[in-house]
């Protein structure tokens, strides 16, 4: 192997994680147009339950929101492409009997006893933000939950409630989560936060930055599941 | 007594240099500054009129120098004429600037119209890089030419075009003006740069690397991250060779500061081929660079250099009649400096700030009349540890830890003989290498490759041969025997014209942990031959076997070099060449076999006059068998491509002055899997243009370089789809390198002055790369969501200040 040229790999692996941003909205910036999150509730399902399919969407010059998909549908694998519903502008995902999730985990060469995961397409605005969504069927699972978070020293408040914090300062958060299995990103329209991606970071409102906005936490779990709390937050 | 008096002297002056830096501006440098006085290894070496230069006369010299017989009339009625003439190695490389003066004796013609012996040398002029020559003497007269690590040698002057000077090396003794044999032609196209030249070529801040984005054909880009090799003529880094002392090296410049890892004041010369190389070069489908270091001289001296990239120190010179050194060391000192201009707002914490270490050692010996031996030692250590972190916790920082150590040492024992007809080199060459790479918690290279190889290689001339005049046939093999020991955790790795995948930190798609042996062995063989005066032709049979991937190939190549009429002289080269599977996680798949090229080059050289030089030349190369990704994600040899261009580069050497300009056309495309549209290579540079000039006069140096080249092409996305479990976007893109940065444009200037202090030779030089402060656009940032882009523009200026002593 050409040291040479696997150093132009790794190079460029560090370069790309590592990018300047430059003028580009961060990717814990609230205030942007795109889908945060997409939640299955529950995102594992065993024969016979049903999954609710939802998202935290971010929009520019606004708040957040939580929407069921415009649109939504199977993109693997087809044969279960009916197990993805609509009704009331809801989409529900309806696990299949045991004998067609043991064909479906034939067909996708899993092991017998393996879940069979039911990849979903979501859109949003008019099909403008795409994203993919894996439910796993055949075996159930909760979605994470929100452990100790704390917010400048605090407990966080109940999801809604105003958080005020002193602009001058750094403002300390973390959550308890284990960084090498969940992944987590603390997001904000309100300063800058540093860490966003680490279960220990914090946010500070630099000169330029707006002084009010809103401040959340995304956790996600390695099977799909995925939870958050948002709240309005304003710096003095 | 006396030597360890000497030592102590020594010793102290090496101090004294030392102190004089410390005690300067605090920024010295030896690979920054072009030398703006001869090198001081190379002095001229005053021929007193009775001191006669080593070697013996040839039989045709009309005296022996040494006789201090009274001259006869004579002299003043020959003819003064224009002759033009080539010097060569013994193994029939051109030796450039060596020193050609004339030596005045009864012969010569080179004496006073009033028949007085006139001054020794009447007249000096340098060879230029193909070590060709043109100086206006009298029929009769004596040529001397002398250069340093070369016995001198003599030539006689019986018409307008010599045949070739052929030098030994230093302390042969052995007669140095018969005609052994002709050079190979060399490839259209090629360049030979001395250190000298690589110091004077202006913009290129005395650095090798630097130097190279002058050649034409080398494509330029504005932040050569990521890559550590050359790209020639529009192909890929990999397909490109870097050697030192005729063996590669696995990187050519450091990870910070795009320097060079072996300085200029280390490196004898620079081989730039960019195609239609000899047979005696392979593993490569595009064109090879190969650097020589520097023997020792008989005058020693030592010298410090340090600027606010790096410093070092070097000493060379001869330990007795037979035996030369070089020794050189340097280290990096912007880490020094890096983390006091960083910005202290942002998320980054320099753990292990980036540095490097850089060393070379160099001992000549002369065993006997026929017999030299050499060693020669080249390494680099390149280390950095970033956190783009501030947390205090170090196990959350390692999530976001980038880890990078390079480094290698490649020694050579080498011999090298000469009798005669009979010319061989033998060498044995090993490298230690270790590429450490780990990307947060859980992605990681670890590469150990040593290798050892043993190359020989015999060349046999004749005067005549079969009808044929100045025949020489070499014959050559070499065994390149490496155990490799990788363990990868990586992403899917990004090939040739794929466009970056979403970084994700959890991506591991690609492992492997374990070890096998990598042996790869060649042999070669060529002829070349004067078909006629003006016409050599050379053949040229090439084999390679790598065996780990069961493949065995011949490689046939030829070259036709033609002297024209008023200076000119035509060359055409064919020649097939592979490049074997090892590039990023190829030596992984065993079934996949090399990449081809067929190569076929014309160039035309013209020099109307002594300092002048204008070369021109086209080619065209047909790459098939490239290694792509297939449908299923394996790798197979399913790729064709092909690149046109041509090129032309012209020098002007004259008084004070120093011209260089050069420009370069390519078009280089591909296409990946049959029935795929053809795309431009990710290196395609349709333009590429240096113009540069720097005069030398007394103290002063002053030099200029102008830069204009085609962006690189780049693949737009067009969107991105939401991978909301993996939290990334995977994005969407057009056609394959279906856009291009735009063009660039940039001047560098150098001011160097010159002074003495007490016996040290002091340069200080100021270096400024961009100084209109252009910041053109390299490339394109886009967002984590690719919704939005940002200009990546290259650094508006980059000024560097130093100051060097020499003793």
């Amino acid at each position: 192997m050409n040291l040479a040229i696997v150093r132009c790999a790794a190079l460029v692996i560090a370069a790309a994680a590592m990018a300047c941003a430059g003028d580009l909205d961060p990717k814990w910036q609230l205030d942007h147009t795109r889908i945060i999150a997409v939640r299955a509730t529950p995102p594992g399902i065993a024969s016979g339950q049903s999954s609710t399919i939802d998202a935290l969407l971010g929009t520019k010059g606004a708040p957040t929101s939580v929407a069921p998909p415009q649109l939504a549908e199977v993109v693997s694998p087809m044969s279960l492409a009916d197990a993805l519903t609509s009704s009331g502008g809801t989409w529900t995902v309806t696990a299949p009997s045991e004998d067609r999730l043991a064909a479906a985990r034939t067909e996708l060469m899993l092991a017998a006893d393996a879940p069979v995961p039911l990849e979903l397409g979501v859109s949003y605005d008019d099909q403008a933000l795409i994203a993919t969504k894996v439910v796993f069927l055949g075996a159930p699972a909760d979605n994470p939950m929100l452990i100790n978070v704390m917010i400048g020293g605090q407990p966080a408040p109940p999801s809604g409630s105003q958080i005020t914090i002193d602009k001058t300062a750094k403002t300390l958060v973390s959550i308890d989560a284990d960084n090498t299995v969940f992944d987590v990103e603390w997001v904000t329209s309100c300063g800058t936060m540093h860490d966003f991606d680490l279960p220990n970071a914090y946010l500070k409102v630099e000169s330029d930055d707006p002084t009010s906005g809103e401040f959340g936490v995304v956790l996600r779990d390695p099977m799909g599941g995925v939870a958050w709390q948002i709240w309005p937050i304003q710096a003095q | 007594m006396t030597h360890t008096r000497g030592s102590v002297a020594q010793w102290f002056r090496w101090l004294h240099v030392s102190a004089l830096i410390v005690a300067g501006t605090g920024s010295v440098a030896w690979a920054q500054s072009p030398s703006p006085s001869p090198p001081p290894a190379t002095p001229p070496q005053p021929v007193a009129p009775t001191t006669p230069p080593r070697p013996a006369a040839p039989p045709a010299a009309p005296a022996t120098p040494a006789d201090p017989a009274p001259l006869p009339v004579l002299p003043a009625e020959l003819p003064v004429i224009q002759v033009t003439g080539r010097v060569t190695d013994v193994l029939g490389k051109p030796v450039a600037g060596a020193t050609v003066s004339v030596e005045s004796d009864a012969g010569s013609g080179t004496a006073s119209a009033e028949g007085k012996p006139a001054e020794a040398k009447t007249a000096t002029v340098k060879t230029d890089r193909n070590g060709s020559f043109t100086i206006r003497v009298k029929i009769g007269a004596t040529l001397v030419i002398e250069r340093e690590g070369f016995d001198p040698g003599l030539a006689n002057v019986t018409a307008a075009t010599l045949d070739d000077v052929v030098m030994v090396k230093a302390g042969t003794n052995a007669e140095t003006i018969e005609i052994r044999g002709e050079a190979p032609a060399a490839a259209p196209g090629a360049e030979v740069l001395d250190r000298e030249e690589l110091q004077r070529i202006p913009g290129t801040g005395n650095d090798v690397v630097r130097a190279l984005t002058a050649m034409p054909g080398v494509v330029n880009f504005q932040l050569p991250l990521g890559y550590s090799g050359v790209v020639i003529r529009g192909s890929s880094p990999q397909d490109s060779k870097v050697l030192v002392d005729d063996f590669e090296i696995p990187v050519l410049f450091h990870n910070i500061g795009f320097r060079a890892i072996i300085p200029a004041e280390s490196v004898q010369s620079l081989d730039y081929i960019p195609g239609g190389f000899g047979v005696e070069y392979g593993r490569a489908s595009s064109g090879i660079v190969a650097l020589t270091t520097r023997p020792g001289s008989d005058k020693r001296t030592e010298q410090g250099e340090i600027s606010f990239i790096d410093g070092g120190l070097l000493a060379q010179g001869k330990i007795d009649d037979k035996t030369r050194y070089m020794i050189g060391f340097r280290r990096s000192t912007i880490d020094l400096i890096l983390p006091s201009i960083l910005p202290s707002d942002i998320d980054l914490s320099l753990t292990t700030v980036p540095s490097y270490y850089d060393g070379q050692l160099r001992i000549d010996h002369e065993l006997s009349d026929k017999w030299r031996m050499y060693l020669s030692a080249i390494g680099t250590n390149d280390v950095f540890e970033i956190e783009a972190t501030k947390e205090d916790s170090p196990e959350e920082a390692k999530a976001k830890r980038f880890y990078n150590n390079t480094r290698f040492i490649r020694t050579t024992v080498g011999a090298q003989y000469h009798d005669g007809p009979w010319s061989a080199s033998l060498a044995l060459s090993a490298i230690a290498q270790q590429f450490i790479f780990e990307a947060g918690l859980i992605q990681e290279i670890h590469v150990e490759q040593p290798a050892v190889t043993p190359r020989v290689e015999v060349t046999r001339t004749f005067d005549d041969l079969a009808g044929l005049t100045k025949v020489a046939w070499r014959i050559g093999g070499e065994a390149q025997v490496g155990r490799a020991s990788l363990d990868l955790a990586l992403p899917v790795e990004q090939r040739e014209g794929e466009p970056p995948k979403s970084f994700d930190p959890k991506d591991v798609s690609t492992r492997f942990n374990g070890s096998f042996w990598v042996p790869d062995f060649a042999g070669w063989t060529s002829i070349g031959a004067n078909l006629d005066p003006r016409i050599r032709a050379t053949l040229g049979l090439r084999s390679d076997i790598f065996a780990r991937n069961n493949e065995a190939d011949l490689e046939p190549r030829g070259e036709l070099q033609v002297k024209l009429p008023a200076s000119l002289t035509a060359r055409f080269s064919v020649g097939a060449y592979r490049r074997p599977p090892e590039y990023q996680t190829e030596l992984l798949h065993t079934d996949i076999g090399s990449e081809h090229s067929l190569q076929t080059i014309a160039g035309l050289q013209y020099e109307p006059r002594e300092g002048v030089r204008v070369q021109t030349s086209a080619y065209y190369t047909d790459r098939s068998h490239l290694i792509t990704t297939n449908m299923d994600g394996s790798l197979g040899n399913n790729g064709r491509g092909k690149t046109l261009g041509a090129e032309l580069l012209a020098t002007y050497r004259g008084g004070p002055w120093f011209g260089w300009l050069s420009y370069s056309y390519s078009h280089s495309t591909r296409i990946d899997q049959p029935g795929d549209p053809e795309r431009l290579f990710d290196f395609d540079q349709p333009h590429s243009l240096n113009a540069a000039l720097s005069w030398k006069k007394g103290h002063w140096q002053l030099g200029g370089r102008f830069q204009l080249y085609s962006g690189l092409p780049y693949t737009p996305p067009t969107g991105a789809v939401f991978d909301s479990d993996r939290n990334i976007y995977n994005p969407t893109y057009g056609p394959v390198n279906s856009a291009r940065a735009p063009m660039h444009n940039q001047l560098d200037i150098r001011v160097d002055y010159i002074w003495h202090s007490g016996p040290v030779e002091m340069t200080v030089f100021a270096d400024i790369q961009n100084v209109y402060l252009n910041e053109s656009v390299a490339g394109y940032f886009y967002s984590y969501d690719y919704s939005q882009t940002a200009e990546f523009k290259s650094i508006p200026i980059i000024p560097s200040l130093g100051l060097r002593g020499v003793l």
